[in-house]
């Protein structure tokens, strides 16, 4: 058992530690201990005090988008009679897999100043003035709640639907009309949910990277992860700054998260029932086709535009002002295709998907089980310890494990593994949570009689444990193996000529080739994880019915 | 001075056979097809590979190792694009992980390039190719690194927003107020940009960059970017434009022109040299060679519209060549090497990061 | 159809998909009676349960509330739930959590805008009926399964519904609890006058509270009447089953009449009342274990069915006694009072009257 548990933690924690080391260092960069230690670090942050204020206002803002359109969602997709419900909530996952990298992509030729499309019609409606500037604050904040915001409506969701119809329905009988229940009602119960995902979505916009990077510097507008990434890319490099912006960053993002989980764990009202009812869909008429023009909105600007955009600019010659004049060219994915550097990348984040997803669901399923059934001591803080990943942005992370792997004797910096433990460890909090939900679910009798028959820890969970939970082991297989191929801000600082992964390739695309060629290359990657996506959902729907 | 006093020790190196053995320079060089090379390319071969770091836009890196590939086919490259300072900082990371992946290195501030001689990153190796550069576009001795291309950089507008007597005569006239929010530069680990925050610095003192940054300019990492948005009409004016870029755009049909400003152009050259410990050291030196011989340098022109310090090469596709052009470059490079910080710290206020 | 019914069903059908939960069933309630939906699970009586409420919508059928029509398929009217009047306690009780149990039990009422003082007085009614009126001010989340279970139905009559609807309120109760509070629950509705529907699957329960029980099978009804019609006179194989203990006595009929002549497998000839006739086709007797006695007098009544038997087991159930008795026709299960103790293997005389023999087919 510490076999599996002490290597993870030291895993999550290292990096860490060299972050700190790093954010205290005012002498050489990178030199670990540091030669000489002082605060100045911190003190210096007073300078970026705008950055950290712009910072705020983007999560605020992204938040606030992300969760009225998740709960406005949620509650359409989960509990309205809309036609065709279940069919659009799986939709509602696309933008997730689309990547912020793209979908901030796509909006900048969608609503860039003058040329962006959205634009061009207005000026052909109305008038030279620009209807946006995605550019800006408001444009990065817009982008992130569209791409990085489906967790919003996977959280408020999943809290509808295990709330007991039955409370609904009383109130219903009793004369409650559909509004009075829904505010009256439907709202309080699933607000402890709502809230924790509030809280939970500010967390992640805290750490996010892509939108800011497309949107903000060319629009002269930074945030702590750009920052970050700016300081990096000099020599001598300001890793000082670097890592007391990312230790800040991280103390926000812990302190937020813990509020998230008390608020679970205080406010729930335990509303799971053992009854297999779904809540019963509301009839709400006519109004079902205002539901339904809300839905197909969203995907309208979170998928259908995006893609629209992205397609046609890669098949231009150039983005140019005027429309009608565009040449049209196959020449982008000509090009994409035949550099080396984008098909070795591909290659690459499949294999590391592969293998971190296999491995990872193995170890993490271990270590669920350790957590959630073992009667070891000191679990909860095992469990706090292992959630870890959660609060680093995945950027800082991705820095202290250079700095670490710098400093350690171990050749594996520029190779697969170091991406593949970065991966790891990164993921933790990912599939613990996904196993979690499985775990819990098993009988403990299952286990105790195998205990019983004679078998010792290890043969248990081989042939008890680990077999109950595979529905659970294959959805999480498949969410690590996507967030994987679709990982940017661990992998930025990590690769090398023998280690190029996807997302980062495609950005370091972006910034020395032309926009048609980048949405060339975006395009292949989408495509390739649509793919990806739906072969891996087949392969493991058979799975998982082959048990049931 | 130093200048002079350089070409006069050229001088009395040429003119000494002795001289010329003790530079180190191969006993029998093996005749290529167009270059001589010092290298073993049967080793060369065996190794079959060779990664380059280098700054040039992905397209052209790729299009020039290209080139190498078709003439020695046994070779697979691949490289690594970044801009300068991001390049040189990856590298001293890695150095200092005992990783070693890079074979041959380019990089467009002399001053890194004088820093990683301080560090013993190059390999001494005198190519037989270098006896066609300038004392001055070698490094001091000669072997560690050499000049393989000139960049040189003036002004560049949109002819579809900004009419020809509109557009910027001079680097000062790029200042002018009317092109708030439209003008876009370099980011500071661009060696191209140090070289022109130092040149301006000299002609007009600090006022020049503080009046710049009050123009809000955008900067980009690279100059496809900084042409890209030209062309797409969401800024008018580029500074630091490349003369390199604005022939490749023209030749692609896009709407640009190029400004040659009446207190010339400032230059930034690109540095290559064989990097100590590489994977693969004989492709590397044969790299070299062929990269500065004749056939190396048009081929690497033909894609990158680069001009090449080599005296005999032709000026790039559809362009002029640099020795028509008036040129304003750092004459002092460690002196130049020692202004970065401060030059970082002006440029945080010019990109609006500080 | 009665003019008087407050409760009409007629040809309800309720389909989903291929599968017909409720198989056109028609049936009419009373003012103020309490009739029960009967029968095991899957047999539709929820479904029906809830058609009535609202909360389920129809294939085709006609539901009427006091003579309006709440739900008909031919005239396309569907009124929603919550504008049909009614109330309903649920099997999870559906109380609400974020709110007391003063506020639960005043939702119907604010719903209904009565003014803040007559609301005041039905909550305090309504409470003190289901003896919680101290938990007023108690946050719902802090009761215990049968508290929740008063205050739910409390929430239900406080606004004087019509009509009441139980969804197998009792089914999460221990027995004991289950069976006070099935008493309390009839004496209320009696009280009220409320007209209500109860749905069950406990037979018991179902013959202790109802005026009318109507069991249901797979979707159809299998006989509507009072409990002990339905207990002394069950109407078809499935009821005979279903409710109360009963034995099956295989053979054939072999003369017809007011008292008809069955003779069983073993060679025995049965006397059977049959009041109605019967067709001479039923293959089956159905004899309730509590209706016969051991240790008979065979000098009783003349017009009675004797045999002798050897009991075979004895299972002692505190309340009763279970008796396994082999008899020439195979075994009988027999009930007897505690008091009456035979050892296993004696031989006892059984008796048993022809009235409480059923002729069944099937």
């Amino acid at each position: 058992m510490w076999l599996v548990l002490l290597p993870c933690a030291a895993l999550v924690l290292y990096p860490v530690l060299f972050i700190v080391s790093e954010s205290l260092n005012v002498g050489e960069p990178g030199v670990f201990p540091p030669e000489a230690i002082s605060l100045a670090n911190f003190a210096g942050l007073k300078d970026d005090a705008t950055i950290i204020g712009h910072t705020l206002f983007v999560a605020i803002a992204a938040t606030a988008m992300a969760v009225i359109f998740g709960f406005a969602l949620a509650w359409i997709l989960t509990r309205t009679n809309i036609p065709g419900g279940n069919r659009f909530e799986r939709l509602m996952e696309l933008p997730y897999y689309m990547t912020p990298l793209v979908g901030a992509m796509a909006w900048g030729v969608l609503a860039g100043p003058k040329t962006g499309l959205l634009n061009q019609i207005w000026h052909l409606l109305v008038g030279p003035e620009d209807l946006f500037n995605i550019y800006s604050a408001w444009g990065i904040a817009w982008v992130m709640a569209l791409f990085e915001g489906t967790v919003a409506f996977v959280m408020i969701s999943a809290a509808m639907k295990s709330m007991d119809p039955s409370l609904e329905e009383s109130a219903r009988v009793l004369g409650g009309g559909k509004l009075r229940t829904a505010l009256g009602i439907t709202l309080p119960l699933v607000a402890p949910g709502v809230l924790s995902a509030i809280v939970f979505v500010f967390a992640e916009m805290l750490g996010a990277f892509a939108a800011a990077f497309v949107l903000g510097i060319p629009g002269r507008y930074y945030v702590v992860t750009t920052a970050i990434w700016e300081s990096t890319q000099e020599f001598p490099p300001n890793y000082g700054r670097a890592a007391a912006l990312g230790l800040s960053l991280f103390i926000a993002m812990t302190v937020t998260l813990s509020i998230a989980r008390l608020i679970m764990r205080k406010g729930s009202y335990a509303t799971i029932t053992g009854k297999a009812f779904r809540p019963r869909p509301i009839n709400v008429g006519a109004m079902r086709w205002l539901y339904l023009a809300f839905v197909l909105f969203y995907l309208l600007v979170a998928v259908i535009l995006p893609i629209g955009a992205l397609l046609m600019t890669s098949f231009q010659k150039f983005a140019t002002v005027v429309l009608p004049d565009s040449i049209f060219t196959l020449e982008n994915y000509r090009v994409a295709l035949s550099t080396g550097t984008l098909g070795s990348a591909f290659v690459n984040s499949l294999i590391l998907g592969i293998s971190v997803a296999t491995i990872g669901v193995l170890v993490m399923g271990v270590l669920t089980w350790i957590v959630y059934r073992s009667r070891l001591p000191g679990r909860t803080a095992i469990e706090y310890v292992l959630m870890f990943p959660q609060a680093v942005p995945r950027l800082v992370f991705g820095l202290g494990l250079l700095w670490a792997w710098i400093n350690i004797p171990i050749p594996i910096y520029g190779t697969l593994w170091l991406l593949g433990i970065a991966y790891f460890t990164v993921f933790l909090p990912l599939g613990l949570r996904t196993l979690a939900g499985v775990v819990l679910q098993v009988d403990r009798s299952l286990e105790e009689c195998a205990c019983v028959c004679g078998a010792g820890w290890l043969h248990r969970m081989r042939t008890v444990s680990l077999p109950l939970l595979r529905p659970g082991i294959a959805a999480a297989w498949l969410l690590i193996f996507i967030a994987s191929i679709r990982e940017l801000g661990a992998s930025l600082f990590l690769m090398s000529p023998q280690s190029k992964v996807v997302s980062p390739a495609i950005i370091n695309a972006w910034l020395s080739s032309s926009s048609e060629l980048s949405a060339a290359m975006a395009m292949i990657l989408t495509a390739t994880i649509f793919v990806a996506v739906i072969v891996l959902f087949g392969v493991a729907r058979t799975f998982t019915r082959a048990e049931a | 001075m130093y200048r002079v006093w350089l070409a006069a020790f050229a001088g009395i190196l040429t003119c000494t056979p002795l001289a010329w053995a003790a530079d180190g320079v191969c006993a029998n060089p093996t005749q290529m097809d167009g270059f001589k090379t010092c290298a073993d390319v049967a080793k060369a071969e065996q190794e079959g590979a060779l990664v380059v770091y280098s700054p040039d836009p992905e397209s052209n890196s790729a299009g020039m190792l290209d080139a190498f590939h078709k003439a020695f086919p046994k070779i697979k490259t691949s490289f690594i694009r970044l801009q300068t300072g991001a390049l040189y900082q990856k590298l001293m990371t890695e150095r200092r992980a005992k990783t070693y992946q890079v074979d041959a290195l380019q990089l467009t501030d002399v001053g890194y390039a004088l820093d990683f001689q301080k560090r013993n990153g190059w390999v001494h190796y005198i190519s037989p190719e270098m006896a066609a550069y300038k004392a001055d576009y070698k490094s001091q001795p000669e072997g560690y690194w050499t000049w393989g291309a000139l960049i040189v950089a003036g002004l560049a507008y949109n002819p579809q927003l900004v009419k020809a007597e509109d557009a910027p005569k001079s680097w000062k006239d790029s200042l002018d107020p009317k092109w708030k929010g439209t003008i876009n530069a370099k980011v500071a680990a661009s060696g191209l940009e140090h070289v022109t925050w130092y040149e301006m610095k000299q002609l007009y003192g600090d006022d020049y960059w503080t009046k710049f940054a009050e123009l809000k300019p955008s900067v980009f990492d690279s100059y496809v970017q900084q042409f890209d948005r030209m062309v797409s009409g969401q800024d008018s004016v580029a500074n630091t434009a490349q003369y390199s870029a604005y022939l490749q755009f023209k030749a692609k049909g896009a709407p640009v022109e190029f400004v040659f400003p009446t207190e010339g152009l400032t230059v930034t050259p690109g540095v290559w040299g064989v990097v100590a410990d590489a994977p693969h050291p004989e492709a590397s030196k044969l790299f070299m060679d062929w990269l500065l011989s004749a056939p190396g340098q048009a081929a690497y022109d033909k894609v990158a519209y680069l001009s090449s310090p080599r005296p005999d090469a032709a000026p790039p596709p559809g362009g002029k060549s640099t020795a028509d052009m008036k040129l304003l470059y750092p004459k002092d490079w460690q002196a130049f090497l020692a202004t970065h910080a401060e030059y970082t710290k002006v440029w945080g206020h010019v990109s609006g990061a500080r | 159809m009665s003019d008087t019914a407050c409760i009409e069903v007629a040809g309800l059908c309720v389909a989903y998909g291929d599968t017909v939960a409720v198989d056109r069933i028609a049936f009419s309630i009373q003012q103020g009676e309490l009739a029960t939906l009967l029968g095991p699970s899957g047999c539709g009586k929820t479904t029906t349960l809830r058609a009535i409420a609202g909360l389920e919508d129809p294939t085709t059928g006609l539901i009427r509330l006091n003579g309006d029509s709440v739900y008909d398929s031919a005239l396309r009217v569907n009124v929603p739930a919550e504008k049909r009047g009614l109330s309903m306690v649920f099997q999870s009780y559906a109380i609400w959590p974020h709110m007391t149990v003063a506020e639960n039990v005043a939702y119907g009422l604010k719903v209904r805008r009565r003014p803040r003082a007559e609301i005041d007085k039905e909550v305090r009614r309504a409470l003190d009926l289901v003896q919680m009126s101290g938990f007023a001010d108690r946050p719902a989340s802090k009761l215990s399964g049968g508290q929740q279970q008063r205050v739910a139905v409390a929430r239900a009559v406080a606004f004087s519904p019509s009509v009441l609807l139980f969804d197998e309120p009792l089914s999460n109760l221990d027995a004991k609890l289950r069976a006070e509070m099935r008493v309390e629950l009839r004496e209320l509705q009696q009280r009220l006058g409320i007209t209500s529907v109860y749905v069950t699957h406990d037979q018991e329960e179902a013959l202790a509270i109802s005026d009318h029980v109507i069991v249901m099978n797979k979707g159809r009804i299998e006989q509507i009447d009072a409990p002990e019609a339905l207990y002394n006179r069950p109407a078809s194989l499935f009821v005979a089953d279903f409710v109360g203990a009963a034995n099956l006595i295989e053979g054939k009929v072999r003369q017809t009449g007011l008292v008809s002549v069955f003779e069983t497998q073993g060679g025995q000839f049965l006397r059977v009342a049959t009041p109605q006739g019967a067709s001479g086709s039923e293959t089956k007797v159905a004899l309730r274990s509590a209706y016969i006695v051991l240790q008979a007098d065979p000098s009783g009544a003349e017009n009675a069915n004797f045999a002798t038997g050897t009991i075979h087991r004895r299972m002692f159930h505190g309340d009763f006694i279970q008796y396994v008795v082999d008899w020439p026709a195979g075994q009988l299960m027999v009930r007897r009072p505690p008091t009456e103790m035979i050892a296993e293997g004696a031989l006892v005389s059984i008796m048993f009257s022809p009235e409480h023999c059923v002729l069944l087919s099937g």
